[in-house]
């Protein structure tokens, strides 16, 4: 036991997908619900 | 112009955070002791600043309201709460993801992650209320009053770290972090900014234009009970 942390890219990758996935899905909902909205309108 | 604002923001908030976050993952020295696993911290530190940001914009716009009684304050505190809660989600996924590797488990009960996780319920609690009550005025003086009280947590949530023998690390500031990440943090921390404001100004649109359906569907009731 060293006390460094070994590895861990694994940890690194997942964050930032779930960051850009969150980004990408709610600029992507915000789109839609505007489009609709402007279709009613 | 006014209608292209939020498009250049969000165009220039994922530019600087596609480029922040290189400079995070491919260029940064990784930490003495965390190692690569560190590299998290150039996501997870800006989400928490302009998380923090979106609940005092929000608490700004619940002021604004109460004050004005103007409806585009209403409006824009909705943006406010659901970006934050989006901010909220992608903080406690990432702290989580990041603690994994350095407590030794996905969550603890301590000061700063039970405080974030109170106001990120709080606000989707505010969203549900939102979605209960039909008639604009009234939701928006329910919200504006929820939204105050919610926003009581955030400063607890900020010197939590300072306040009580907490896990989690005290704030990240140019003091704390090591010069080396400086850059990338920084750089991240307006991408966030700008995507974040980009959001909010969409958001706010879409507030917008289902208060004025909202407004005007009684409105041709009226009218048209009138014309019977």
């Amino acid at each position: 036991m060293s006390g460094v942390v070994q590895g861990g890219w694994e940890f690194v990758i997942a964050a930032y997908t779930i960051t850009a996935l969150g980004f990408l899905i709610y600029g992507a909902s915000l789109v839609m619900r505007l489009r609709e909205l402007k279709e009613d309108d | 112009m006014k209608a292209k604002l939020p498009w250049i923001f969000l165009a220039l908030g994922t530019l600087l955070l596609v480029g922040g976050s290189y400079m995070g993952l491919f260029v940064a020295p990784a930490e003495r002791y965390m190692g690569d696993v560190q590299r998290i911290m150039y996501v997870h530190v800006p989400t928490a600043w302009n998380w923090m940001l979106a609940v005092l914009f929000a608490f700004g716009c619940a002021i604004a309201f109460l004050f004005t009684n103007n409806l585009k304050w209403d409006s824009r505190m909705e943006a406010g709460i659901e970006v934050g809660v989006l901010l909220g989600f992608l903080l406690c996924c990432q702290g989580a993801i990041w603690a994994k590797p350095t407590w030794g488990v996905w969550w603890d009960w301590d000061p700063r992650l039970t405080s974030v996780a109170v106001l990120l319920v709080a606000s989707l609690g505010i969203l549900a209320l939102r979605g209960f009550v039909d008639e604009p005025p009234r939701r928006a003086v329910w919200s504006a009053v929820a939204t105050i009280i919610a926003s009581v947590d955030l400063p607890i949530v900020y010197f939590s770290v300072k306040w009580w023998n907490s896990l989690h690390q005290p704030q990240s500031t140019p003091e704390t972090v090591a010069s080396a990440f400086h850059v990338p943090l920084r750089v991240n921390a307006f991408g966030v900014l700008f995507l974040m404001i980009g959001f909010i100004m969409l958001r706010t649109r879409v507030a917008a234009l289902r208060l004025k359906r909202e407004v005007d569907v009684p409105q041709m009731h009226q009218e048209a009970g009138e014309l019977a």
